[in-house]
């Protein structure tokens, strides 16, 4: 039961995400989804706490609960913005969507013939609506900043993914991907610097210039 | 015969000690002492005893507002358990009569702002249309989840005690529903986030503006039938967490002390947060429905 | 039969008398009333006898029609549509005689409008009570006709012409459907007669093809949201009597196509349900969102019937699906929703038109926003207009609230029982059938409170007096019938369980009506409750005023001084928060400018909603096919010898084929 709660608050504080348009606010949002996802190991191999799981709570806990949003938060500091431009779409509509997506990423997920039983029925859903969360904030917002977020969740849902292999993937591949996104997220941050520095603004639409 | 007056009465007797808890709260809040726990019920009371001015341009559609506000909040409460009493009237899709019942409350309250002629009355008629509907479908969405947790379409069924043990099964999704339905509360209720009791300026136009022109007797009758709605709506949201007991006291004291609480609740969200500018109130009532289709969609995952 | 027989006959001769007497009103007035009395009050007595009887009758005269002949038959489903068509037709005919009295528009030829009107009444009971194909569409053509005539009744102004002429077409591209469904069922049959048809078996494919062209044939009359583009423009051109017959049960005729069509091929793929939902939800919530947007009354009417067949549909969905997975009990809520809210919609609907057009023979205008306070001078109008809105708002205490009543339960048991896929589509159809309820409360406040309260906008609204009691009269008939049906819905809503029953093949579990019926008692009893909450309040409230001092004053203007009637809130104001929020569906489109300066300039703002499938789907196809058109003109060069030509080619073409 609790496991369920926390999928499904992910999944919440996701489409949460969707319609906030406070830069602050959706760093906080995305560092909570982070916490709640990284007591997930916990709930599922509780029974057997082995090094392995205590060193993946552990280094999510670490790299996106503290190290990035502090990071993040640097980051607007430094170039001192604290809204996001309106949603292309408009953000009722983007929560439309992303609450019509989850019902896509269920359906399909309920298709799919997954061969062990895991944890929980919500598992393999929560996964796929997290990633598709984070795909459609990637689309949608049009501050870098955001997008790197956006980026972020992604991860998560396939963060979430992996978990299904706990006790199977090596230890080293899981923290070479905590690695990687730290490492794309700071690209990013100084890409976002770049920007404010370039344009006085952190527009992704300003990018368009850059073509031929 | 009996049922029905008991029930009655005794939402027409403790709804204003709700609002006045709610009070209490915000003045701690501000750091005051705030009124007495009995002011609304004061004030009910001052107005039944004034006079009342009535505007040349209404008609009687107007004197029929007040009347109808409190006759269909009243009707309302007795299709729901308030604690330990159980509903005297109930029949299969009570609930839908329960919701459009509401539906004929906002119906003569838009008419009577229309009846006025003001434009400020008609602004915030406008506003309250457009939101309440937004707030139904949260309200059938969640109605939906209950219907498909409990398998009956009865309110007294949906609500008795016995659904409580439903929550370790339905956790997560109930979870849901107690957050939407809290949304509809308050937009219903016209309280913080969405709309700000205490104030009709042009900018929080919503509900109060629309019973601007009643006055004495009129108005004591509208602020009874909000008192009593809000009441009814949250001794709803209280009932999904009343455990199962035994004896009769034993349930009543669940209930006060949940109504307290929720009172209490909503006077700390209103202290603690600011009122929404009202383009963006659409926004967080489409928030509200995408978690209660959340909700639907886990309950077809999960199964029946 | 024999009753129901004589009706036909009263009707005919009506036709034929009027048909001959030419400019003597008052002659042409009692020939009319006559024959709609006897007509409507004979059929009326059949209708009710095979309900209660629960009996059906046939009529076969052998007639020589080509494939057909002249065989009606009266069923439980039959008698439903007949009551409505009855009663409607009756009341609307006696307020037609009064609306149509003097000084509204031009003077007209009053005996061939009267005949017109009898041979739509005519033609409508030969629709529901046809038992041949052919019967069933020379009828459905006299009904078109005589409507389209009815409709262009001021056929002086360009507009109504316009709209008559799109009428036209637009039912005759349904027709031509009809006939290649009802050929496609009767050569499989064997016969053009449906008893045959019901009997036949059909192929899944071909029922799913039957099915397609019954939604596209019957849909353009029934006004599904698609093929909707006639009805908003036919309702407003035509007098108001008329649009009540039209909207309350001539477009119900192609729901009752619909339903006769499920009951004369029986297994549809699965699909079908799936359609019929997904059109009640588009029909129902884009009806409704259109409506809020129109800012002319009878017009805004005519979308919220679009917005009602919505609903209906939606029942027959749950209904159709639950009759092919054997649920009969849920096929029998879900059809008798559905049956309900036509009788239901054709009381409102037709009241509501009624009280409408005496507000426009009183006032000469129906925009909404140029109107305002005619409460004061039209107060019966005004109360019978106030019930039709509570009516079809599905507000408790009226009929509305009883057959959506009806159809949520359908969709709710079909909550329990039905599979996955189209549980996530019930689930849909219940949010749609809330926002429906909210939207259409919204919409008529906006047009009671906007027409009947406040002030009057503009000085033309002012001495006003109310319409005749021919004209009232009937009005207050209908509006008894809503509330009778909303605090007493047994008889009706039992009515409808039979016939409904009646529609899907008998089962192994036959639905149990009494069951079904139970909680209505509940719902009688709440009412009951209401009315006495209300009356001991009224009571508290004139006691209490009584010692207190109550004065009268202009309206609090919160400070603002020096306020005019036109600074009212207006119908589109009050509209514009879902109208935004729905700008993109509605296509909105607004034109004007924002006041500048200090001291601005006149500016003016207008904001029109736009239909969306007229606008960018038919005009596109209409251009499309006018230019296939100008194309074929070649064909028609002026040259007599060319056109002969024609006919030996064509001659010579038949000859080969037939050889071969």
């Amino acid at each position: 039961m609790w496991l369920d709660i926390s999928l499904v608050s992910i999944i919440f504080i996701g489409l949460v995400l969707l319609g906030s348009s406070r830069i602050g606010t959706i760093i906080r949002l995305f560092a909570f989804q982070s916490l709640i996802l990284s007591s997930i190991p916990l709930q599922v191999g509780w029974t057997d706490l082995t090094w392995h799981v205590a060193a993946i709570v552990l280094g999510t806990l670490m790299v996106k609960v503290f190290v990035m949003p502090n990071f993040l938060f640097w980051a607007i500091r430094h170039v001192r913005m604290r809204r996001e431009m309106p949603a292309i779409l408009g953000y009722g509509k983007t929560m439309l969507l992303g609450g019509v997506l989850v019902g896509v990423a269920f359906y399909i997920s309920s298709k799919l013939a997954l061969p062990n039983p895991y944890f929980s029925h919500l598992f393999v859903p929560a996964a796929f609506s997290i990633f598709a969360i984070g795909l459609l904030l990637l689309v949608s917002r049009v501050k870098a900043i955001t997008q790197v977020i956006g980026y972020l969740v992604m991860e998560n849902g396939i963060f979430l993914f992996s978990m299904l292999l706990l006790d199977k993937t090596p230890f080293l591949v899981e923290m070479g991907i905590l690695l990687d996104i730290f490492v794309a997220v700071l690209v990013m941050g100084l890409v976002i610097n770049h920007m404010t520095e370039d344009y006085e603004d952190t527009n992704t639409f300003n990018l368009a210039t850059l073509r031929d | 015969m009996f049922s029905v007056i008991l029930h009655v009465s005794f939402a027409l007797f403790f709804s204003p000690l709700l609002l006045g808890v709610v009070a209490k709260t915000k003045a701690f809040f501000a750091g005051r002492w705030g009124p007495p726990l009995l002011q609304p019920w004061y004030d009910i009371v001052k107005l039944f005893r004034k006079g009342s001015v009535y505007s040349t341009t209404t008609t009687w559609v107007f004197k029929l507002t007040p009347v109808a506000v409190l006759a269909t909040a009243l009707l309302s409460c007795i299709f729901i358990p308030l604690g330990t009493l159980a509903p005297p009237v109930y029949f299969w899709g009570d609930a839908l009569f329960f919701v459009y019942l509401y539906g004929l409350m906002r119906f003569f309250l838009i008419i009577g702002a229309w009846d006025t002629g003001s434009s400020f009355e008609g602004m915030g008629a406008s506003r309250e249309a457009a939101f309440s509907c937004l707030s139904e479908i949260i309200l059938f969405m969640d109605l939906i989840l209950l219907v498909m947790v409990s398998k009956s379409l009865v309110l007294c069924n949906m609500l008795n005690t016995s659904f409580f043990s439903s929550w370790a099964s339905m956790g997560p999704v109930l979870i849901l529903v107690v957050i939407s339905f809290f949304l509809v509360l308050l937009v219903e209720n016209a309280r913080i986030p969405i709309d700000d009791p205490n104030t009709h300026l042009e900018l929080t136009m919503v509900h109060e503006v629309m019973v601007l022109d009643h006055s004495g007797f009129d108005l004591g009758l509208i602020l009874w039938g909000s008192a009593v709605k809000f009441f009814v709506l949250g001794s709803i949201l209280i009932s999904l967490f009343i455990p199962r007991h035994e004896s009769f006291m034993a349930g009543m004291v669940f209930f006060m002390v949940g109504m307290a609480l929720l009172a209490l609740t909503v006077g700390v969200v209103e202290s603690i947060m600011a009122r929404l500018r009202l383009n963006s109130v659409p926004h967080l009532l489409t928030g509200g429905f995408v978690l209660a289709l959340l909700g639907f969609i886990v309950i077809l995952l999960k199964g029946m | 039969m024999i009753a129901f027989l004589a009706s036909l006959i009263f009707l005919s001769a009506g036709i034929l008398f009027l048909a001959l007497i030419r400019n003597r009103p008052p002659w042409a007035r009692v020939v009319f009333l006559t024959s709609l009395t006897a007509g409507c009050v004979l059929s009326f007595i059949s209708a009710v006898y095979s309900l209660v009887t629960q009996a059906s009758f046939a009529f076969d005269g052998h007639w020589a029609w080509p494939w057909g002949e002249f065989y009606v038959g009266l069923d439980t489903l039959s008698a439903v549509f007949l009551l409505a068509v009855t009663i409607l037709c009756f009341l609307a005919g006696l307020y037609g005689v009064g609306y149509l009295k003097e000084g509204c528009g031009p003077e007209k030829d009053l005996s061939g409008h009267f005949c017109l009107y009898l041979v739509l009444l005519l033609s409508l009971v030969l629709v529901v009570t046809a038992r041949n194909a052919v019967l069933f569409l020379l009828a459905w053509e006299a009904m078109s006709v005589s409507s389209y005539f009815l409709i262009t009744h001021y056929d002086d102004k360009e507009d109504v012409r316009q709209a008559g002429l799109l009428y036209l077409v637009a039912t005759h591209v349904g027709t031509f459907c009809l006939w290649v469904m009802f050929i496609l069922l009767g050569t499989r049959a064997g016969s053009m007669n449906f008893d045959q048809m019901t009997a036949a078996q059909f192929p899944l494919a071909l029922s799913g093809v039957i099915f397609v062209l019954a939604i596209l044939g019957f849909g353009v009359k029934a006004g599904f949201l698609p093929l909707h583009i006639w009805l908003p423009h036919a309702h407003p051109a035509a007098p108001s009597h008329v649009s009540a017959v039209l909207s309350g049960v001539m477009i119900k005729m192609g729901i009752y196509g619909i339903i006769r069509v499920i009951m004369l091929v029986k297994h549809f793929p699965e699909w079908c349900p799936m359609l019929l939902l997904g059109i009640g939800i588009i029909s129902g919530v884009g009806g409704v969102l259109y409506a809020l947007g129109q800012h002319e009354i009878k017009k805004l009417l005519a979308y919220h019937s679009i917005e009602n067949i919505g609903i209906i549909t939606l029942g027959l969905g749950t209904g159709l699906w639950a009759q092919l997975h054997q649920y009969q009990a849920i096929a029998a809520i879900g059809y008798a929703g559905a049956l309900l809210h036509v009788f239901n919609h054709a009381m409102f609907k037709g009241l509501l038109f009624l009280s409408a057009g005496s507000v426009i023979r009183q006032t000469h205008t129906g925009e909404i926003d140029s109107l305002g306070g005619v409460m004061k001078y039209l107060p019966w109008t005004g109360v019978l207009f106030l019930i039709g809105s509570l009516a079809i708002c599905g507000l408790p205490l009226f009929n509305g609230f009883i057959s959506e009543w009806l159809v949520y339960r359908s969709l709710f048991e079909g909550l329990f029982s039905f599979p996955l896929e189209a549980v996530m589509l019930i689930g849909f159809a219940i949010i749609a059938l809330a926002l429906i309820g909210g939207l259409a409360l919204m919409c008529f406040t906006k047009a009671f409170g906007a027409v009947f309260l406040g002030q009057a906008r503009s000085p033309h609204a002012l001495n006003l007096q109310e319409n005749p009691r021919l004209m009232i009269a009937p009005m207050t008939l209908l509006a008894a019938i809503c509330t009778w049906i909303g605090i007493f819905p047994n008889t009706m809503a039992a009515f409808c369980l039979k016939a409904a029953a009646s529609i899907s093949p008998a089962g192994k579990n036959v639905p149990d009506i009494e069951n079904i019926l139970r909680p209505m008692a509940g719902i009688t009893l709440s009412l009951g409750l209401l009315t006495g909450l209300c009356f001991c309040l009224v009571l508290l409230r004139k006691m209490a005023l009584r010692s207190l001092p109550v004065t009268r004053s202009e309206t609090w203007g919160c400070g603002y001084r020096g306020s005019t009637p036109r600074m009212q809130y207006t119908a589109s104001s009050f509209a514009s928060p879902i109208v935004l929020l729905f700008r993109e569906a509605l296509c909105l489109r607004r034109s004007g400018s924002r006041p500048k300066q200090i001291f601005p300039e006149r500016v003016h703002l207008a904001s029109e909603v736009m239909d969306a499938s007229e606008h960018f789907f038919w005009q596109r196809v209409y251009v499309w096919i006018r230019e296939i058109c100008s194309r074929l003109k070649i064909i028609q060069c002026g040259y007599a010898q060319m056109y002969v030509l024609y006919i030996f080619i064509f001659l010579f073409l038949i000859l080969i084929w037939k050889v071969t």
